[in-house]
């Protein structure tokens, strides 16, 4: 039986696929928990490394760094990208309506190329100007840059699958244009935005490349200073660090699945 | 905060006449929505307008809700300018074809958010709520999300929504034309009692000519941006204006006259002898047509026909026949008696006081 062999297959690919995806994850946390400092062989269970973790100051300044990071980067862009959003939807039908291609380059372009052009712009104008040295605030302006279009994207879907009408009806029920967007657009857009607010976080955490090459001495950030650890091995440590961000991340995809379940049995 | 408002039966004193005086919109250079439209309507009237998709129907709506600001001409609303009125300064509120309620909000949120709108104090927007729940049946739906109810549950939502803050004009746009036929005859006579009640102007838009007979004071039928006719339902169907009028009020008797003198005209199918008015064709609806079958007496003055098609609508039968190679269109109330049969030959009884006369499309 064919059909019945290719269910089988596909059984298999769906088993191998979870193998490759989950199991180095569960590696890293089962070895975070090691007695001993080894990544072959697991001697028994201690909180030793997170202890150490937590006792050494240049990877707080590095958590601190992400946190600050992330955060800063995070509320910028949403509010950059949730105006874009609506502007992408409000002039959607105009003359220039094509120019909203042009900020989807970050999502399509590769982050090393992108990092790269980056710290040179940003070299350049240090010369020049002096402003804009390396650090966290180039790392905050090319966080931005690249969360910005993933914010417009979301909020501009939302407003896409929105009855066109919903805009007039709430001028039509008396609303100023301040009224329309406290009581009208933003609850409308509610789920967009921390839907796009999550996404921009775990972008920015996770991000290695471009923080890379637009850090400063003093910017070093977690995934920065795990890649810099690691060249002398890996240690429990660094695998005390990784469980930690897994769980993070864990924690805000959890959080957006809780608020998509949600809104679909609130909203239409 | 506010003053009580007064109970919403008080208010027909405030209902707003409309003065829409040679309004016209563009929307691109060869693309007209409205040409040169004047109409005036009257406080407390449930005025329609009527015509096919694209004849500027919706346009004009929108140019009352201030939506949309027209090219040129003025519009009055209780007497006062509209221009550069933003429509949240209108104290005129509409019912969208879609409903557009807002989905995060319940029932009665949405209901509320006009009064929220205007400040109004909480005491107020709830009195305010309950009577118009009360009103149009939905006091049990209130605490509902809107994905809660049914199509006819939301039309009901967006009339309160509207209705709740007491406009001087309420705008309907096709707003049961999403509804199932009998849902939409309920509604149909539920607003038009509605509005007698309130005695509030009502804006209907609508491309249902019998939605539009049995609802309306007036009727304006528009046909490409161009008003075609203004008055009662009546006189629309009966005296329609013009071809398209005619065609567009559903009637198909339209006999184009080749000659016509003191005594009478001449059409296709004969020729009939009285005092006619000047024009391009002669309208026959059904009620002026008396089909006879042939074994029956026969009156003077009877044209014969052949029966291609019987068309059975439960009250009555529509008989599409052929007269002097001309179609022509009949009924005959099913009273229990048999009727002509496909192939028969008929008698047709010409009723000329129920006929008209009117003009070709775009003469009137």
């Amino acid at each position: 039986m064919s059909r019945g062999r290719l269910t089988a297959f596909l059984r298999g690919f769906w088993y191998a696929l979870m193998l490759f995806l989950y199991a180095p994850l569960l590696v890293v946390v089962v070895f975070s928990f090691n007695s001993i400092n080894s990544s072959a062989r697991f001697a028994g269970f201690s909180l030793d490394w997170y202890k150490r973790l937590f006792a050494n100051d240049v990877i707080m300044q590095a958590l601190w760094n992400t946190a600050v990071l992330a955060t800063v980067s995070t509320l910028i862009a949403v509010v950059i990208g949730g105006m874009l959003g609506y502007g992408f939807y409000r002039y959607r039908l105009g003359r220039l309506s094509w120019l909203v291609w042009l900020i989807y380059l970050p999502v399509i372009m590769p982050d090393i190329v992108f990092g790269i052009a980056e710290m040179t712009f940003f070299v350049l104008i240090n010369q020049w100007l002096g402003i804009l040295a390396p650090g966290l605030g180039t790392m905050i302006i090319a966080h931005v840059t690249f969360q910005v279009p993933f914010v417009a994207l979301l909020v501009n879907a939302r407003l896409l699958a929105l009855d066109p009408s919903l805009f007039e009806a709430a001028q039509d029920l008396y609303a100023s244009p301040w009224q329309r967007l406290s009581a009208f657009l933003l609850p409308t857009l509610r789920p967009a935005i921390a839907a796009s607010f999550l996404l921009a976080l775990t972008l920015s955490i996770d991000d290695f490349v471009i923080s890379f090459f637009t850090a400063g001495p003093e910017s070093t950030t977690l995934p920065i200073y795990i890649w810099s650890a690691i060249r002398k091995g890996v240690t429990p440590e660094i695998n005390a660090i990784a469980t930690l961000m897994i769980a993070t991340v864990f924690l805000i995809a959890m959080l957006s699945m809780l608020g998509g379940r949600r809104r679909r049995t609130s909203d239409t | 905060m506010s003053e009580p408002a007064p109970p919403m039966q008080q208010r027909a004193r405030s209902a707003s006449s409309i003065g829409i005086d040679q309004v016209s919109r563009r929307f691109a250079a060869d693309a007209v929505a409205l040409d040169d439209v004047s109409l005036d309507i009257q406080p407390g009237e449930f005025f329609t307008l009527l015509g096919p998709s694209g004849c500027g129907k919706t346009t004009l709506l929108r140019l009352l809700a201030g939506l949309d600001q027209p090219d040129s001409g003025l519009i009055h609303i209780g007497g006062r300018s509209m221009q550069g009125v933003p429509p949240h300064r209108r104290s005129v509120n509409t019912v969208f074809q879609s409903y557009a309620l807002f989905p995060h909000r319940n029932v009665r949120e949405n209901i509320r958010f006009g009064l929220e709108m205007q400040r109004l104090s909480a005491a107020e927007i709830s009195r305010r709520i309950e009577r118009t729940a009360a009103l149009i049946g939905i006091d049990k739906l209130l605490e509902r999300g809107i994905d809660q109810l049914s199509g006819g549950q939301r039309q009901r939502v967006a009339l309160a929504r509207a209705l709740v803050n007491e406009p001087d004009v309420l705008l309907l746009d096709e707003p049961l034309s999403a509804l199932d036929a009998g849902l939409r005859g309920r509604l149909q006579i539920e607003l038009r009692r509605l509005q007698r009640q309130l005695g509030m102007t009502f804006v209907f838009v609508t491309h249902d000519q019998e939605e539009a007979m049995v609802m309306s004071d007036r009727i304006a039928v528009l046909n490409h941006g161009r008003l075609a006719q203004i008055g009662t339902p009546q006189a629309i169907y009966e005296k329609p204006a013009d071809e398209f009028v005619a065609r567009f009020m559903g009637h198909e008797n339209l006999l184009p006259i080749k000659k016509s003198d003191a005594t009478g005209i001449e059409t296709p199918i004969g020729r009939f002898s009285g005092d006619f008015a000047e024009g391009a064709y002669l309208l026959l609806p059904p009620q002026s047509l008396i089909l006879h079958r042939l074994d029956q007496p026969a009156a003077p003055d009877c044209i014969e026909a052949v029966v291609d098609e019987c068309l059975y609508r439960g009250g009555m039968t529509e008989y599409r026949l052929s007269c002097s190679d001309w179609p022509l269109v009949a009924t005959l109330a099913n009273q229990g008696r048999p009727g002509p049969a496909a192939g028969d030959r008929v008698r047709l009884e010409v009723v000329t006081r129920a006929a008209a006369v009117l003009q070709a499309e775009g003469d009137g």
